[in-house]
């Protein structure tokens, strides 16, 4: 599985790329690069999706990537720290933001609203499996400052590339996050 | 896109599409199931530290309908990461299971590979076990037994003959098998728990099973032309609940109601029995209704390894050596194959370039008591050699091959056995034979059926939940007449205790699974292990870097897994302090965590050091090692340990020529003589090591255990379980429990 010669980040890559790669043949369905990118840690938007398989699809068969214009694109974006996810204190104000009154938690039918009609709708197949975990089955709510945690997962991915271009200067990250305690607390709760 | 499971594949084309009111659907498996809560980790030191964050951040000016977006936005694209994160799990999941699986099998090979050698220099053995009777025959280097459709059938030994105890509450049945006595079995075999058959019995079943057999051709040939459809199941496994679904839903077998079982009837499961005799019995009592295909796992020697003797063992004692006799007189008389309506062909494995079914047609296929032994050749000279070893392969081809997305035909290295054959093979055999289909067997599927080859080749594969509950469904074909393509049909037996989960916690459930079986592994190398770790940290520091530790793991395991993701999982990250230990944890409401506390004990124990180091990512290889100690399941599908002891017992039966029990001092020296030239020097040192007792000969616990003491010593003590653990596990663990 190690790739002779690929650092850290790329061998990373390859890792979850293979596990996507039916055939065997370096080569994933251009309908699972969503999934893809999404498990190796990154929160892309659709038009960041949309723009990426633009990019990488293969020209010659339609539908299909190679594992060769993957990893190529995303070393790039992860290089340039693109698709990094919002930080954990975002997504608590996130959640703080549907809750005006400050209750502490959101309501099931408020949610499903939200999550299906806001900012890139979910399906309702989505919206069960969200429910079936972030619902207190007591209450009928969602808890929400419980259920961040089931959705955090470690930086590691551009962890690694800071590896990888050690020597290159650092560029400025788009929002850094520089509390230590935080981010090992972080770290460790990685549902990964 | 078959491989993609589970409701993947479903599509990103929707969010390709520029609308942002398009469903983004990703390629994971959401389970419609609702369920109440799953797991609510603690929050920790998390929100307390956001919280103390917050004020550092002041809202921003935006109108509300814009930050409601914006934050509903926020919250779906980390939950879509977080379910992305589910899927991915769920896949390397199904490779570590289909890995270890197949590594199995591997070793099987080598072990079969070896004790052929053995039988090609010691021919007297051959000679020798052809015609001795005695106990398990493909256990011993019995050479294949010579076609003679003559030949009678097996009497039904003494200790079988043994009448029916009054306290015995199983099914009565008479011989010949009759309509009502399948009834009784079915309703014995229905219970809650099943009720075991009086051995007398088994062996009449068995008995008059290998004489029906034996009058059938090597191929089957099923049709439609009286019968609603034909119906093909794949692996069963010893899972009679699927067998029983299958019925209920499906119908009891009958001439207008036919099936095919194409294989894998026995081992793994825990009713290899009641499955295989079910089969025969509606084979006997129900003319014309079953079709029954030999599958890799009808053959003794896959059994010893697999569970299935183990199995008959348990559950018939002293009648198990004359039982297992009897089977393998069944496993040789099961037809390789069938042909439905002229146009499909059902067989186990699949097809190579050579396969011909002419040639299938006619050949003598009772020779082949146990497959994994090549034809030892009673042809004089090189010529016949050959002919026989071409033969075996077209039988050998058929059972054990696998499908491949290339063109071609190469060895099937994942198995060590068979071939994979490629769209081209398959469309130049259908053409070939003017069929249009080919059903097969022999991989466990996520959807319980996969098609392949443009739709030619089909994968049907009955046993759900084999790697573990939720892991799989299970699936028949039924072909009805004018209809192209077969209507695959799925279900899962324990489909009642599994509804209630989340994708979270059966994903949950089946990687728990997945990593016991795989620490498991490493527990059992662990001294190889060790050395892995050291030979890469000549400092002495106790530190790998992430790259070493894989290339130790894939090393010592041989198994081709993505280590990177395994790390985090077997190996968890430090505890480094008291607030960010209790933040961690994936979550999982759904138990099964085979995580047991000591394990977390030794975690925290050896945390000192190392805990500054995250950012140049270097793993503490002692944390590994400990791990797994402590993580070592007592009893996985794949025992190392009892594989240990039942390849030990196998070996000790190729050396003991004669079958007295007792290995001579002449034996041992003439397999001494060839495990030298055989095997690498250390192994050749083990067996000298063995002490003859001065007595010149060695029974087999004498043997067991001086393999024990040498391993011992070897392993620094990890294997120190080999027999005690394993016999006392005999006697305890009835799978009928």
């Amino acid at each position: 599985m190690a790739e002779e010669g690929k650092n850290e980040l790329e061998k990373r890559i390859i890792e979850v790329f293979d596990a996507f790669d039916h055939a065997g043949e370096k080569t994933v369905d251009v309908r699972e690069v969503g999934t893809l990118i999404r498990s190796l840690g990154c929160c892309p938007s659709e038009l960041d999706l949309q723009e990426i398989i633009a990019e990488v699809e293969d020209k010659e068969a339609s539908g299909s990537v190679t594992l060769e214009k993957f990893l190529q694109c995303m070393v790039r974006l992860v290089e340039e720290n693109k698709l990094q996810p919002a930080e954990p204190e975002e997504l608590l104000k996130a959640f703080q933001m549907l809750d005006p009154e400050k209750r502490g938690y959101i309501t099931k039918e408020e949610m499903t609203k939200y999550m299906l009609e806001e900012g890139e709708p979910f399906t309702q197949e989505e919206v069960d499996e969200m429910m079936g975990v972030a619902v207190d089955s007591e209450t009928g709510n969602i808890p929400y400052e419980y259920y961040i945690n089931q959705l955090m997962v470690s930086k590691e991915l551009y962890q690694l590339k800071r590896d990888a271009v050690e020597k290159v200067e650092a560029r400025p990250s788009r929002k850094s996050f520089r509390d230590p305690l935080l981010r090992r607390s972080i770290q460790g709760s990685g549902t990964f | 896109m078959p491989g993609a499971g589970g409701g993947g594949g479903g599509g990103l084309c929707g969010c390709v599409r520029r609308k942002e009111a398009t469903p983004p659907r990703d390629a994971h498996a959401a389970s419609s199931g609702g369920g109440g809560g799953g797991g609510k980790p603690p929050s920790g030191g998390l929100l307390a530290l956001l919280r103390g964050r917050r004020a550092r951040h002041p809202e921003p000016s935006m109108p509300k309908a814009e930050r409601t977006m914006k934050a509903a936005l926020l919250i779906q694209r980390w939950y879509r990461r977080s379910l992305a994160r589910m899927e991915v799990r769920r896949r390397y999941t199904w490779t570590i299971f289909q890995e270890i699986e197949y590594a199995g099998e591997q070793d099987q090979m080598k072990l079969y590979n070896f004790f052929n050698a053995l039988l090609t220099h010691i021919p007297a053995a051959a000679a020798a076990s052809a015609h001795a009777q005695t106990p398990p025959a493909s256990a011993g280097p019995d050479a294949q037994r010579a076609p003679s459709a003559a030949e009678e059938p097996p009497d039904i030994p003494e200790e079988l003959q043994s009448p029916v105890e009054p306290g015995y509450k199983g099914a009565h049945l008479g011989s010949p098998l009759t309509r009502d006595d399948l009834d009784r079995l079915l309703d014995s075999f229905r219970r809650k728990k099943p009720v075991r058959l009086h051995a007398r019995y088994v062996a009449s079943v068995l008995r008059d099973a290998a004489a029906h057999l034996r009058t059938l051709p090597n191929l089957n040939e099923a049709s439609t032309a009286h019968a609603r459809h034909v119906t093909v199941c794949g692996d069963l496994h010893g899972h009679l609940d699927d067998l029983l679904v299958i019925f209920h839903k499906n119908g009891l077998p009958s001439a207008e109601n036919p099936y095919v079982f194409n294989g894998d009837f026995v081992d793994r499961g825990r009713h290899g029995m009641e499955v295989f005799l079910l089969l025969l019995a509606c084979l006997l009592a129900l003319p014309g209704g079953v079709f029954l295909n030999r599958g890799n796992h009808e053959d003794l020697v896959m059994n010893m390894r697999y569970g299935f003797v183990r199995e008959v063992r348990l559950k018939y004692k002293r009648q198990a050596d004359a039982l297992l006799r009897l089977l393998e007189e069944v496993y040789r008389w099961l037809p390789l194959g069938t042909v439905v309506d002229g146009r499909a062909l059902a067989v186990h494995g699949g097809v190579s370039e050579t396969t011909d079914l002419t040639w299938l047609k006619t050949l003598p296929r009772s020779k082949y008591v146990s497959l994994l032994r090549p034809p030892v050749s009673a042809t004089e000279g090189l010529g016949g050699e050959l002919v026989d070893k071409m033969e075996w392969k077209q039988v050998f081809d058929v059972l054990w091959s696998d499908p491949q997305p290339g063109a071609g035909c190469v060895p099937n290295k994942l198995r060590g056995a068979g071939v994979c054959f490629g769209p081209d093979v398959s469309e130049a055999f259908l053409r070939r034979h003017g069929l249009q289909l080919l059903l097969r067997s022999h991989e466990c599927k996520p959807l319980g059926f996969e098609l392949a080859h443009g739709g030619k080749v089909m994968t049907v594969f009955s046993a759900s939940d084999y790697y573990e509950l939720g892991s799989n469904k299970g699936a028949y074909a039924t072909l009805a007449p004018g209809e192209a393509a077969p209507h695959f049909v799925q279900f899962q037996a324990g489909a009642a205790r599994a509804r209630h989960l989340t994708f979270r916690q059966r994903v949950d459930l089946v990687e728990a699974a997945a990593l016991r079986e795989l620490r498991a592994q490493v527990a059992a190398r662990r001294a190889a292990l060790e050395d892995a770790f050291r030979k890469r940290d000549p400092d002495g520091a106790g530190t790998v870097t992430v790259a070493e530790w894989c290339a130790a793991m894939e090393e010592v395991t041989r198994l081709r897994l993505p280590w990177r993701l395994l790390l985090e999982r077997l190996v968890p990250p430090r505890k480094t302090s008291a607030d960010s230990a209790s933040s961690g944890g994936s979550g999982s409401g759904g138990g099964g965590g085979g995580r047991r506390g000591s394990a977390a004990t030794a975690a925290t124990a050896s945390s000192s050091g190392g805990s500054g180091k995250r950012g140049s990512r270097r793993v503490a290889y002692q944390d590994t090692i400990t791990e797994l100690a402590e993580g070592a399941p007592q009893k996985t599908v794949t025992d190392t340990l009892y594989r240990n002891k039942e390849s030990l017992q196998a070996a000790f039966r190729v050396i003991d020529k004669d079958h007295s029990g007792y290995i001579t001092a002449e034996e041992f020296e003439e397999a001494l003589t060839l495990l030298g030239e055989q095997l690498p020097g250390a192994a050749a040192d083990l067996c000298r090591s063995l002490d003859m007792n001065k007595d010149g000969a060695v029974d087999l616990n004498e043997f067991l255990e001086a393999f024990r003491l040498v391993q011992l010593a070897a392993a620094g003590g990890a294997t120190d379980a080999l027999d005690a653990d394993d016999l006392e596990d005999d006697a305890a663990d009835s799978p009928d429990e």
